[in-house]
């Protein structure tokens, strides 16, 4: 069965590389939306490893699973109810072990979403808090008298709270939250709430999960005269628990969910003794402002502000994930032309974000997202895949919240697009219908049987990325040619020389390239492995078709 | 085939680089090592402020000459953007930059050529040209510029600038009003260093067979404006406040500047008589912001000498004006030749003929071109004495008045200019 650091239940290949979120491609997914087992409507972890064979035949290494706990599910299960269990919907704790085993069996690890920031407030540990003021537990979240302590923390979801403090008429007090008022805060200077959340982790990874994105992390202390975020009490924290995994599971990983600056997400790195791994929110937007801007500016601009990173640990990066496309990390000039190019429609906004998936951002336009998905995999960082992006799903903006972007997996054109054999009004959330988005016309059975889906073309794409560890591994470069629609680099990683070139705009383009320094290697296109011409004394002479991009490796020989 | 050479390959291959623009500016470092930088930052500054989603570009014609342009102190040519700190009010796109060097002897018209060239093949939609001497050039008056052509779809925005009462004269009593009656609409600063324009007069004016011509060569904008005006491009006005000029140019010799700015009037006149010989009509542009304003501050003007070259000047060149005058009109100029310098007055209605009939006479080349221009320079001294002292008190409401009254003689007189402008020919004919 498990040991006590649950490596028994990875395979011997998974478990001698402890950077191996480094090679990751990672494809993210909530139980509920993938498939549904049981017909009732709801995706369920017995669904999702059924559709294992098909994760792995993608080429993705580890999946990103979405909250799946016991929760009152007012905020995508991010508000959680009990940290040990699974939800019922989604099936019981052993089916999350099987499918666990299962993955693992392919090659797969697993990512689970850990909020240690919150607890909903219908966790036994609030309602024995709230239960009076001399409950032992009372001292696990923050409270307070007044709601006027910690002036001018900001509000995260402007659109809903207009105070960090909310009032519990049970104890006649108020307890911090830093996002919904239904999501109290844990309290970390309480050294028993460190320990429990401590024994929540050592649960789950004496099961065997390889690692937990941990939500929320730049939160966790409130200190007054501050703005409540990347305290210096917040890095000790993560330092010991980092400290605790390096221990006892050595070979798992944590991943923080800081929606920062770069700069400001370096810290969470620490030494190399803090996070592996951390989201790059702001490159996110700005590699969709570059292809509508046609200019390479605003990436470069963004990477050339971001700090080196300990040898150890990767930045993660990804193209649209189950939340708004966050605006939060750009200038307000920014935000508006993201708004006025890509949500003209009032409804696609949601808070500072667009509520909206990759392909119908891309008018559906082939070229523009495998661009996208190219400079993706081709970047330094390890690329994330939001579930059904890789077949280019729409989207329902009329959904509330973001439940437009978490419509179930279109699988085949059949019933509910082969997510569930329920009634279709019984469904989660209606499967999308509509003449180009709807699932008789993107499903994966279709896309499977057509040579140039985009499916088919998306497994080509991670087959080259996970041949080369150059792409996990090396070093980046920027090449700087005159012609700004291009952006091109070099990827580097002992023997492995790779050449990047993207054409960021809508026509064609020519562009020289500076490659004197390569002078004597040839260039072979990694996709149709066809040779071109030498690199010479001169500039290098490219033409590229609109949104057109070459992956060349450079050989010696 | 010489014409298909006209830009080096180094500068399409920039182009080609920059690829489609929607903004394009120009500017000539030739000569403008010390002013350059500040330029090229007003310019940057105003993309960056007025301009954010837009893709830009800044051309630079110089003569390569790093001690007579500066170019290396300005950074151009230089692609990389530096490491700048977010969250900032910037650019969204890169700022791109061109550098072209001059492909015969630095000229305005070289220079003009250059960037309309590269207006055409950036297929830009509004540009502007502005000039390093110009030492307050700011943001907002470049993105004055372009913004009429930019977002009203004007083709010619001409510049309006605050002067003193006695600046412009030239404009004021010659150009303007002369340009309003006889094309039919009237740019008050004609001769300008900056100027903003669409792709589309662009492309026409670059496709025209003028740039070898002299005229064009040194004072290449009033053809520009002409070409606007008279070929129906949607025109205007956008007040850019003060100027001031760094550094003083050729601009302080009375008769270079006549022979250039009159001259190329006149050479326009000559070339483009088939689209104003008909034209009955005179409109005002439409103008963004004040129409024109006017500051105090005392000046210096030796009007006495004004006044006695303007003398010695007619008595001198006597034999030349009986060429160029109609006889009426020889008759009045020597008769106030005459008269004491505190009675003298150069009435509108002689100013007028007298002006015509230079015009006439260049067009029929009564004698050497040049001559005839030279000419008018003692002519357009008496006229500013006449005005020095006619307006010495008067307010800015008052000069705007006579100024208007200037232009209203100018048209009522116009049927006279058609009429010598054709006598000749018939007489030819």
């Amino acid at each position: 069965m498990v040991s006590q650091n649950g490596k028994e239940s990875r395979p011997l290949a998974l478990q001698r590389d402890s950077l191996w979120y480094k090679d990751a491609v990672i494809y993210q997914l909530h139980v509920r939306t993938f498939c549904d087992s049981n017909a009732d409507g709801i995706g369920d972890f017995a669904g999702l490893t059924q559709r294992l064979d098909y994760l792995q035949e993608l080429g993705i290494t580890a999946v990103w699973l979405l909250p799946f706990y016991p929760s009152p599910l007012r905020d995508d299960g991010y508000d959680i109810a009990d940290y040990t269990s699974v939800h019922a919907t989604y099936g019981s704790l052993e089916d999350f072990k099987t499918f666990l085993t299962a993955a693992h069996s392919r090659g797969i690890r697993i990512i689970i979403e850990m909020v240690l920031n919150h607890t909903s407030d219908q966790h036994p540990w609030f309602k024995e808090a709230r239960s009076s003021r001399e409950n032992p537990k009372r001292d696990w979240y923050v409270w307070s008298q007044t709601d006027t302590r910690y002036q001018g923390v900001p509000i995260v979801f402007v659109d809903t709270e207009t105070s960090n403090w909310a009032w519990d008429p049970i104890s006649k007090s108020y307890y911090w939250h830093r996002f919904f008022s239904h999501q109290p805060d844990l309290n970390f200077d309480n050294p028993a709430v460190f320990e429990a959340v401590w024994d929540v982790m050592k649960f789950w990874l004496n099961l065997g999960v390889d690692g937990f994105r941990l939500d929320a992390v730049a939160y966790l202390v409130e200190r007054e005269g501050t703005l409540c975020e990347n305290l210096p009490e917040t890095h000790a924290i993560i330092r010991e628990l980092r400290k605790r995994l390096d221990l006892a599971y050595p070979g798992t990983m944590l991943l923080a969910e800081a929606n920062q600056w770069p700069a400001d997400v370096r810290a969470y790195f620490g030494d190399g003794d803090e996070f592996h791994a951390a989201f790059h929110f702001p490159l996110m937007p700005r590699m969709f402002m570059a292809v509508k801007l046609e200019d390479r500016k605003p990436i470069i601009e963004i990477l050339e502000q971001t700090p080196e990173i300990p040898d150890s640990c990767q930045w993660f990066i990804f193209l649209r994930n189950h939340d708004e496309l966050t605006l939060e990390m750009v200038t307000d000039v920014e935000r508006d032309y993201m708004y006025d190019e890509y949500a003209m429609d009032k409804t696609m906004r949601i808070n500072r974000g667009i509520r909206r998936r990759l392909a119908p951002m891309m008018n559906n336009d082939r070229r523009r997202i495998e661009l996208l998905n190219g400079l993706l995999m081709s970047i330094s960082g390890t690329p994330t895949i939001y579930y059904g992006d890789e077949i280019g799903m729409g989207d329902n903006i009329y959904l509330g919240d973001r439940n437009g972007v978490r419509t179930p997996m279109q699988w085949n054109s059949a019933s509910n697009a082969g997510f569930s054999l329920a009634d279709p009004e019984r469904l989660y959330a209606p499967v999308i219908s509509n003449a180009v988005y709807g699932y008789q016309a993107v499903n994966v059975d279709s896309q499977k049987r057509s040579e140039h889906s985009l499916l088919r073309w998306m497994k080509s794409l991670i087959q080259v990325r996970n041949a080369f560890q150059v792409f996990s591994r090396g070093t980046i470069q920027f090449l700087n040619p005159s012609n700004h629609r291009v952006l091109a680099y070099m990827r580097q990683f002992g023997d492995e020389t790779v050449l990047v070139v993207n054409n960021l705009s809508s026509s064609a383009q020519a562009v020289e390239l500076d490659v004197q320094r390569y002078k004597g290697y040839i260039p072979i296109e990694m996709f149709g492995r066809n040779l071109f011409p030498r690199f010479g004394n001169l500039p290098y002479l490219l033409t590229l078709g609109p949104y057109q991009f070459y992956w060349f490796q450079l050989r010696r020989i | 085939m010489v014409e298909d050479t006209f830009l080096a390959d180094d500068l399409l291959r920039q182009l080609m680089s920059v690829g489609e623009v929607d903004l394009l500016v120009g500017i000539s470092s030739h000569n403008a090592a010390s002013t350059i930088s500040h330029a090229v930052h007003a310019i940057e500054q105003s993309f960056q402020q007025h301009f954010v989603r837009q893709r830009v570009v800044i051309v630079n014609v110089g003569s390569g000459d790093k001690s007579e342009d500066g170019v290396v102190a300005t950074g151009f040519g230089n692609f990389v953007e530096k490491n700048v700190r977010l969250p900032r009010i910037t650019s969204l796109r890169t700022i791109h930059r061109v550098t072209a060097n001059f492909s015969g002897p630095p000229s305005p018209g070289i220079a003009l050529r250059t960037i309309l060239a590269a207006a055409d093949l950036l297929r830009a939609r509004a540009c502007a040209v502005v000039s390093p001497a110009t030492s307050n050039l700011t943001p907002d008056s470049i993105a004055n510029l372009l913004r009429p052509v930019y977002r009203e779809k004007f083709d010619f925005v001409a510049p309006l600038y605050t002067r003193h009462k006695y600046q412009g004269l030239l404009a004021r009593n010659l150009l303007y009003p002369m340009s309003r009656a006889v094309f039919g609409c009237g740019i008050r600063e004609l001769y300008s260093d900056e100027w903003g324009f669409s792709g589309r007069l662009a492309a026409l004016c670059l496709n025209q067979d003028v740039w070898h011509e002299e005229a064009i060569r040194a004072r290449p904008e009033a053809w520009m404006a002409i070409s606007a005006i008279s070929s129906d491009f949607r025109c205007c006005e956008a007040f850019l406040g003060e100027k001031s000029q760094a550094v003083k140019g050729p601009g302080t010799d009375i008769v270079e500047v006549l022979r250039q700015t009159v001259g190329t009037l006149f050479w326009c006149l000559e070339t483009q008589q088939s689209l104003w010989l008909d034209c009955e009509r005179s409109q005002p542009l439409p103008t963004f912001g004040p129409a024109h304003e006017l500051t105090s501050e005392p000046t210096d003007l030796d009007r006495h000498r004004i006044f006695e070259m303007f003398r010695s000047g007619v008595t001198e060149l006597e034999p030349i004006l009986s060429s160029i005058l109609d006889p009426e009109t020889h008759s009045e100029i020597k008769s106030i030749v005459s008269l004491e310098e505190g009675k003298f007055r150069f009435k509108s209605d002689i100013w007028v003929r007298t002006l015509y009939d230079f015009a006439a006479s260049y067009h029929h080349a009564v004698i050497n071109r040049d001559h005839i221009l030279q000419a008018l320079t003692p002519l357009y001294r008496g006229m500013t004495f006449s005005f020095l002292v006619e307006h010495s008190d008067s307010s800015q409401a008052e000069m705007e008045a006579a100024s208007e009254m200037l232009c209203v003689e100018f048209e009522l007189q116009k049927p006279y200019l058609r009429e010598r402008w054709k006598a000749k020919v018939e007489v030819k004919s």
